[in-house]
C-alpha cells in the first residue's frame, strides 16, 4: 500500500489556497483538495484517480467554525457530533459517520464532497486491472461501466455521505470559493449527476462553509441510516426528515446512498399531502439504486420505506 | 538459625548470631527471589491442590494422573499471558517488524485472469529498471509443495498455469517498494485464457482442462479433488421415522480476518544458510516445504517464527510467498522482505470452504436419533491445502456428541478458479454442525419436546465410542447443556418470547489434537517434544516448537512447567521462535498445542523435578516421596523446617553433571478403526460445548442483533481460566461474523468483490453480545492436568444457536449463511405472503405444546445423568459403544448382533442412484479404472 508521489501544497489562508489552485490550473497541472484525508488517502493508496498535486486545507485559519447557523468546511465530524452548538440533526448524522477514529480527522467539507463509491471502483490497482478497469477510473482505456455494462457514458457510483440529506432537510446553503470568487447555493443544487461529475464544483473551487437558515433551531427531525455494522460502514441507504416543531405540514424528506447524488424529495412529499406512507411509496418508486454496494439494490430500495417512516416518527 | 529455618540439617555448626544475621560462609547462594537465604516462600495454595492429594480443590470428575504433580503454583489460576507485556507495549515483533541490514523489498506479480496458461514471461524490462536487484519466475522453483504430503499441488510461482485471479506468476526484488511495484508492472506475461469454473457444482462435471491433474487417481476428467463416502450403522432404522428433518444449506466462504497480514523476511546468511522470518502457525511444515522447493537440506534452513498477529488456520500452510522471498534473497544476496496488502491476504485465503450441505435427520418413536444423512459439497478454490482433511471433517465430526442409529456421509471437494480454501478455526466441523443442530431443533418441534431435553436424552456418555469408532474419553456435554439452560433462564424464555425476540440452543464437538499427525514418518515420530534446561541461575529455559499465535500456548507451557517445579512463572523462559533451537513440533492447528505440548512439557519437567528431589534426598536424608516441592524450596513433609532452597538443590544436582537437561515427548495412543478415512477426526480427546443465544430481529428490516450468549465449554481443566474465557469470547465473535455478516462475495464475473476489511464485514464491538463464558471441567484422563482444547470448539455452537434463536423470534428458518438483513427481510416478505398479512408485526410466533414424549425424555435424561457420573468417575468401567441406547450389547461387535449394521467407505452399486449432490462425485470413475493415464 504505497501512494504514488505527489507534491503537497499547504496554504495558510483561503486566498493563498485559491492562488495555488489558479497557478496549477494555469500550468495545466491536475490536483486534488485534501481536508481530513479519510476519503482521499485510501483512494490514493489504491491508486484511484491520483493527481500529481494535492492542496491541503488543514493549515487554513478560521474555516473550522461550528455554530447553529454556520459550519466551516474544516470542522471535524467529531467536534460537530460532540457540539451542543449545532442543530441536533446534524450532530446526530455526524456521529453516525464511520468510526470515532475517522471522525477525529474527517471534516464536514470532505463528507459533503465525498467521492462516489462502487465495488467495481473502490479496489486496488491490480484488482481493477483484472476487470480491465471501469468507466470511473479507466486509465485512459475508455472502459465500460461494470454496473451497467456496454456503455461508457454514465457512471452510477453511489454517493454514500451521511450529512448531506440532513443539511438538505434543514435548507442549508453551501458556499464555494475559487479563483473566480465566491458563490453560494442551496445544498440541493450542489449535487449533480452522474457519479463522476458528482457536484457543481468548478476546477479550482472548494467548499468554504455551510450556512443554515436563521430559524433552523425551530426545526426538528431525525436521520435513519441502514448499515450492517454500527461503526465503520458507509450508509447502504439513509433517510433524513425534518419539520418545523409542531407543524407537520412543513415536512421535508431527503435520502442518501441510493443514487449518485443525495436527493430531497419535495415532489413526493407534496403529492402525498403529508401522508408518510404515501411519501415512502412515492420515494420508493422514484429511487432506483444499483448493485454496487454491500447490500442488494432491491433490499436497499425497499428499506428506504422503513427508513423514511422511522425518520418521520415524532 | 532464625525462624527455625534449617538450611542443612546436621552440617551446620549450630552457631547463632545474636543480632539475627547470617553466619558468614554458611549460605553462599541465595540471591533474592530464587528461594535463597531470604525465604519469602509463599505458603502452599491448598485451594489449587486437588483434594486427592491433600488440598482443597474439589474433584467432581475424580482423580487425575497428574494430581501428584500439582503444587498449587499456577494451574487453574487466571494469570495474564506471558507475552502480554510485549504485545501491549508494542515490543512484540511481528512479521513486518523484522528489519535486517541491507534489506530489499520484494513484490509479487499476480495473475489478472481466473484461469490461463502462461505462454511466456518477459522479465527483461523489469530487470533493466534501475534499482531492481532480482527477478524470479516459476522456472526458478519447479518443485511442488503443499501442506499435506498426499496433495502437493502448489508451486512457488505459476509453472504452467495460473488458477485464480491473484495467483503468483513472478516476483521482483528492488531497493524500495516503489521500484519493486514499478518493476512488477514491467513484467510482461502472455496468457492463453482458459474457461474458468466458479460454481462448485460445475466442479463435478467432466471438463477439457481440469484445474489440476492427479494422474491415475483423477476422478474422470472432473475437478473433484477428493471424494468421501462413510456409512456406519443400520440404515433400516431410518425407515418410518417419527420425525424427520431435511435441510439444504448454503454457506458462503469466510476468511480468518486476522489483524496481521502475511509478511516474510528471507536472508541467506554468511554460511549460506537460509534464515527465514515468518509469522507461521506451523513453522515445521514451512521448513519442510522450503527444503523441497529450494532443494537444500532442512538443516540448512532456520525458520524463525515471529510473533503471529492472529492465525486461526490462515497461517498454517507453507506459502508460496515464503518461497518467493527465499528465492529472491538467494538471487540477490541480500535480505528480502515481502509484506502483503490486505487484498493479497484474501488472495492466499485458506478460509472456510464455501459449501452446499444437505442434511437429513431422523428420530424414532422413542425420540432417539435413528440416522444422519449428510452430503457436503465444498469449494476448495485453486489448491488442495488442507482440503483432503476438510472433506472428511465435514461429515465425521458430526458423529458425536449424540448416539446415532446410522450415519451416512458423502462429501466432495472440488477445485474452482478462486483463492484456495483451507483450514479455519473449527476446521471442517462448523458448517455441518450448524445444519445438524438446527435439524435437531426442528425435530424437537415436530416431536413436541424441548430441544435441550432432546439433546440430553441422546448424548454419548464419557468413555464411549462413537458410531465411526472415535474414542470419547472425558465428556462434559451434559453439564454444559445444563449450565446454559440454567444461566439463560431457558425454561422461562423458550417459545415464550414476543415476536422479534428469540432464544436458541446449539452444541459443538471438536477434536483436541488430531490423533494422526500430518507428517507421521518415521513411524513413531512424537507429536510434540519439549526440552527443558536449568542452569545455575535457577532460571528454567523451555524449548518448544509450539507456535503461539495469540492463543496462549507459550503461557500454557510455561504454566505447566512452573506448576511441576513450583516456581514463579517469571522464572520460566519459553524459547519457541527458532527451528535451530526448538524441537520439532507439528504446529498450532487442530487444537493440539495445549494437549500435546503441555503433556510433553509435564514429562520433561517431572524429569527435572526428580533430579532436584534426588539432590535434596542426598542432602536432607529424606526420600523424595516424603519431600514437598513448594515455592523455591524443598522440605520434609512432616517438618517444613527441614529443607533447602531450590537453588541449593539445583546446585547439588549440578555437581557432577552440569546444567539439568531433560526432554519430554507426547504421542497419542493408538486408536480408531481400520476403514479408509478412519484416522480423520481421531483425537486423543474431544471438547464439547453448548451455547444459548438470545437475539432481537427487526421484522421490518431483517436486521438481527445478538444480545446475549451463555457459552459453556468443556475444556477438561482450565489451566488458565482467563485464557479460556478469552478463547470462548473470541470464538463467539468469529462465529457470529460467519452467521450474521461475513462472506467472501464473488461477483458476476467471478472476481472477489470485497477483499478488504471495510467491505468484508467482521462484526465490530457494537455487534458483540454480552457473552457469559461458562467453563466446564470434565478432567480429561490424558490431558495435561485434565485439560483439553478451548480454541476452536467454542466457535461451533454460536452459529446454530443464533439460527435457532432467529426461528424462535420470527418463526422462520433460513438455511443460507450469513443471515444478512436482505435475506431475512426476503424470507419475512415471503412468509407474509404465505400468511396473507401486510404488516410484519402480525407474523405468527412459534409456540410449543409439549407431547407425552417430553416427560419420557426428561426421565431418560435423568437416568443418563446418573450413568454418566458413574462412568466419568470410573465407577462404571463397562464398555459403551454407540448403539447401546438402541438396546445393543457393547461387548459383541454390532455387525454380529444387528443384521444390516455395517461400516462402509465406498458406495455399493445400488446406492449410486440415490446419492446427493456431493455424492455424485462417486458416479465418475478414477482414471486407473478407465484405462487412462497410469
Amino acid at each position: 500500500m504505497l501512494m504514488p508521489p505527489f507534491e503537497l501544497h499547504r496554504p495558510g489562508t483561503v486566498e493563498e489556497a485559491c492562488k495555488i489552485a489558479a497557478e496549477l490550473l494555469e500550468a495545466g497541472q491536475e490536483f486534488d483538495w485534501i481536508a481530513g484525508g479519510t476519503d482521499l488517502i485510501p483512494n490514493y493508496k489504491w491508486h484511484i484517480n491520483t493527481k500529481p498535486h494535492v492542496i491541503s486545507l488543514s493549515g487554513i485559519e478560521g474555516v473550522s467554525q461550528i455554530s447553529m447557523n454556520e459550519i466551516g468546511c474544516m470542522a471535524r465530524l467529531h467536534d460537530i457530533a460532540q457540539s451542543d452548538q449545532v442543530h441536533p440533526l446534524i450532530s446526530e448524522a455526524a456521529s453516525k459517520v464511520a468510526s470515532s477514529l475517522i471522525r477525529r480527522n474527517a471534516t464536514l467539507g470532505g463528507n459533503l464532497c465525498l467521492d462516489t463509491r462502487c465495488f467495481w471502483f473502490n479496489q486496488t490497482e491490480e484488482w481493477r486491472s483484472s476487470i480491465d478497469w471501469c468507466h470511473k477510473c479507466d486509465c485512459g482505456t475508455g472502459a465500460d461501466c461494470r454496473v451497467i455494462p456496454n456503455q461508457n457514458e454514465l457512471c452510477v457510483a453511489t454517493y454514500q455521505g451521511d450529512i448531506a440529506p440532513n443539511l438538505m432537510v434543514l435548507d442549508a446553503r453551501v458556499h464555494l470559493i475559487g479563483p473566480n470568487g465566491e458563490r453560494d447555493m442551496p445544498i440541493t443544487e450542489f449535487y449533480q449527476l452522474d457519479g463522476m461529475t458528482r457536484n457543481v464544483l468548478q476546477p479550482g473551487e472548494f467548499m468554504l462553509k455551510v450556512t443554515l437558515p436563521d430559524d433552523v433551531s425551530d426545526w426538528t427531525g431525525a436521520y435513519r441510516k441502514l448499515r450492517l455494522r454500527d461503526t465503520w460502514d458507509f450508509p447502504e441507504a439513509g433517510a433524513a426528515a425534518a419539520w418545523r416543531k409542531g407543524d407537520r405540514s412543513t415536512l421535508r424528506v431527503a435520502t442518501t446512498a441510493l443514487e449518485s447524488i443525495p436527493r430531497r424529495h419535495d415532489t413526493e412529499v407534496a403529492e402525498s399531502n403529508g401522508d408518510v406512507k404515501s411519501i415512502c411509496d412515492a420515494v420508493y418508486k422514484s429511487t432506483k439504486p444499483v448493485n454496487n454496494t454491500s447490500l442488494p439494490p432491491r433490499y436497499r430500495r425497499n428499506m428506504i420505506k422503513v427508513l423514511i417512516k422511522r425518520a418521520c416518527e415524532e | 538459625m532464625s525462624g527455625g529455618y534449617k538450611q542443612q540439617p546436621g552440617s551446620g555448626s549450630g552457631e547463632v548470631r545474636k543480632d539475627g544475621k547470617r553466619v558468614a560462609g554458611k549460605q553462599s547462594f541465595g540471591p533474592p527471589g530464587s528461594g535463597g537465604s531470604r525465604p519469602e516462600m509463599k505458603p502452599r495454595d491448598l485451594d489449587f491442590i486437588p483434594e486427592m492429594v491433600g488440598g482443597n480443590e474439589k474433584q467432581p470428575a475424580g482423580a487425575h494422573i497428574h494430581d501428584r504433580a500439582r503444587t498449587g503454583t499456577t494451574v487453574g489460576k487466571a494469570i495474564p499471558l506471558v507475552d502480554a507485556n510485549a504485545k501491549v507495549t508494542g515490543q512484540a515483533w511481528y512479521g513486518d517488524d523484522v528489519r535486517l541490514p541491507n534489506e530489499i523489498i520484494g513484490r509479487i506479480v499476480r495473475s489478472p485472469h481466473h484461469y490461463a496458461k502462461v505462454v511466456s514471461i518477459d522479465t527483461s524490462k523489469a530487470e533493466a529498471l534501475p534499482g531492481v536487484i532480482a527477478v524470479a519466475t516459476g522456472e526458478d522453483a519447479p518443485n511442488k509443495f503443499g501442506v499435506l504430503p498426499v496433495t502437493k499441488d502448489e508451486h512457488a510461482m505459476a509453472v504452467e498455469k495460473v488458477r485464480h485471479v491473484g495467483d503468483l506468476v513472478a516476483c521482483v526484488a528492488a531497493v524500495d517498494e516503489a521500484t519493486a511495484r514499478e518493476a512488477a508492472s514491467l513484467i510482461e506475461v502472455e496468457y492463453e485464457v482458459l474457461d474458468s469454473i466458479h460454481d462448485m457444482k460445475k466442479g463435478l462435471e467432466d471438463v477439457d482442462e481440469p484445474i489440476h491433474w492427479r494422474g491415475k487417481y483423477h476422478v474422470g476428467t472432473t475437478n473433484v479433488q477428493k471424494r468421501v463416502f462413510q456409512e456406519f450403522g443400520d440404515r433400516s432404522m431410518v425407515e418410518n421415522p417419527n420425525a424427520m428433518y431435511h435441510g439444504k444449506w448454503k454457506y458462503m466462504g469466510v476468511n480468518h480476518g486476522f489483524t496481521e497480514p502475511h509478511a516474510v523476511v528471507a536472508h541467506w546468511d554468511s554460511n549460506g544458510r537460509l534464515q527465514l522470518y515468518t509469522p507461521q502457525q506451523v513453522p515445521h511444515y514451512a521448513h519442510r516445504a522450503l527444503a523441497t522447493v529450494l532443494d537444500v537440506p532442512m538443516h540448512q534452513i532456520n525458520v524463525i517464527r515471529t510473533f503471529v498477529g492472529g492465525g486461526f488456520g490462515g497461517k498454517s500452510d507453507p506459502f508460496p510467498h515464503e518461497m518467493c522471498a527465499a528465492i529472491l534473497s538467494r538471487k540477490a544476496g541480500k535480505p528480502v522482505r515481502i509484506t502483503f496488502d490486505r487484498e493479497e491476504v484474501f488472495w492466499v485465503n485458506r478460509g472456510r470452504h464455501p459449501s452446499h450441505i444437505e442434511v437429513q435427520m431422523y428420530a424414532d418413536e422413542e425420540a432417539r436419533i435413528s440416522g444422519f444423512d449428510i452430503d457436503a459439497l465444498i469449494d476448495g478454490g485453486g489448491f488442495a491445502s488442507f482440503g483432503h482433511v476438510t472433506s472428511y471433517y465435514n461429515g465425521v465430526l458430526a458423529t458425536a456428541p449424540y448416539e446415532l442409529g446410522s450415519f451416512h456421509y458423502t462429501g466432495a471437494r472440488v477445485w474452482t478458479n478462486k483463492p484456495a480454501s483451507g483450514a479455519m478455526r473449527g476446521h471442517g466441523a462448523v458448517n455441518t454442525r450448524c445444519a445438524v443442530e438446527v435439524g435437531l431443533d426442528d425435530m424437537s418441534e415436530q416431536l413436541g419436546v424441548d430441544p435441550i431435553d432432546l439433546r440430553l436424552a441422546n448424548l454419548l456418555p464419557p468413555h464411549s465410542r462413537t458410531i465411526s469408532g472415535f474414542r470419547i474419553t472425558s465428556n462434559g456435554m451434559r453439564q454444559a447443556l445444563q449450565e446454559v439452560r440454567k444461566g439463560s433462564d431457558w425454561d422461562n424464555k423458550f417459545r415464550k418470547l414476543p415476536l422479534g425476540k428469540g432464544i436458541g440452543i446449539g452444541c459443538g464437538f471438536f477434536i483436541s489434537g488430531s490423533g494422526l499427525p500430518i507428517h507421521w514418518d518415521p513411524n513413531k515420530f512424537p507429536h510434540a517434544t519439549v526440552h527443558i534446561q536449568v542452569d545455575m541461575d535457577g532460571g528454567v529455559t523451555v524449548h518448544t516448537g509450539a507456535a503461539d499465535i495469540g492463543q496462549g500456548s507459550t503461557t500454557a507451557v510455561a504454566q505447566v512447567v512452573a506448576e511441576v517445579l513450583a516456581l514463579p512463572i517469571e522464572m520460566i523462559h519459553v524459547r519457541s521462535h527458532e527451528s535451530d533451537t526448538s524441537p520439532v513440533d507439528l504446529g498450532s492447528y487442530s487444537s493440539r498445542v495445549t494437549f500435546m505440548n503441555a503433556n510433553a512439557a509435564i514429562r520433561a519437567a517431572l524429569e527435572i523435578k526428580e533430579k532436584l528431589l534426588n539432590a535434596a534426598w542426598d542432602t536432607l536424608g529424606y526420600h523424595p516421596d516424603t519431600l514437598v516441592l513448594n515455592d523455591r524450596r524443598i522440605y520434609y513433609k512432616h517438618d517444613p523446617a527441614i529443607g533447602m532452597s531450590y537453588l541449593e538443590a539445583l546446585h547439588k544436582a549440578q555437581e557432577d553433571k552440569g546444567a539439568l537437561i531433560s526432554s519430554g515427548a507426547y504421542r497419542s495412543p493408538p486408536m480408531g478403526g481400520v476403514h479408509k478415512g478412519a484416522a480423520a477426526g481421531l483425537a486423543p480427546a474431544y471438547s464439547f460445548s453448548a451455547y444459548v443465544a438470545e437475539v432481537e430481529v427487526d421484522v421490518e428490516t431483517g436486521i438481527i442483533k445478538c444480545t446475549d450468549v451463555w457459552a459453556a465449554h468443556d475444556c477438561g481443566k482450565a489451566l488458565n481460566p482467563l485464557a479460556v474465557e478469552g478463547q470462548i469470547i473470541g470464538s463467539c465473535h468469529m462465529g457470529l461474523g460467519q452467521v450474521l455478516t461475513e462472506q467472501m462475495v464473488y461477483g458476476r464475473t467471478g472476481h472477489l468483490q470485497n477483499a478488504n476489511l471495510l467491505d468484508y464485514k467482521i462484526p465490530s464491538v457494537h455487534e458483540m453480545p454480552n457473552v457469559t463464558p461458562i467453563i466446564i471441567e470434565s478432567c480429561d484422563p490424558e490431558g495435561p492436568f485434565g485439560a483439553k482444547e478451548a480454541g476452536e470448539g467454542p466457535l461451533l455452537p454460536i452459529l446454530p444457536a443464533v439460527v435457532n434463536a432467529v426461528y424462535d423470534a420470527i418463526g422462520i428458518r433460513i438455511n443460507d449463511l450469513p443471515l444478512t438483513p436482505d435475506k431475512v427481510w426476503a424470507a419475512i416478505a415471503k412468509k407474509m405472503k404465505v400468511e396473507g398479512i401486510d404488516d410484519p408485526s402480525e407474523l405468527p410466533v412459534p409456540r410449543i405444546d409439549f407431547s407425552d414424549l417430553q416427560e419420557k425424555l426428561a426421565k431418560r435424561a435423568a437416568e443418563h445423568e446418573i450413568r454418566d457420573k458413574k462412568r466419568q468417575r470410573s465407577e462404571d468401567t463397562n464398555a459403551y459403544v454407540n448403539g447401546v441406547l438402541f438396546g445393543f450389547n457393547p461387548d459383541i461387535p454390532l455387525e454380529d448382533q444387528v443384521e444390516g449394521w455395517k461400516s462402509a467407505d465406498k458406495p455399493q452399486p445400488e446406492q449410486l442412484a440415490e446419492l446427493g449432490l456431493a455424492g455424485k462425485a462417486w458416479l465418475k470413475q478414477e482414471q486407473r479404472h478407465m484405462g487412462g493415464e497410469n
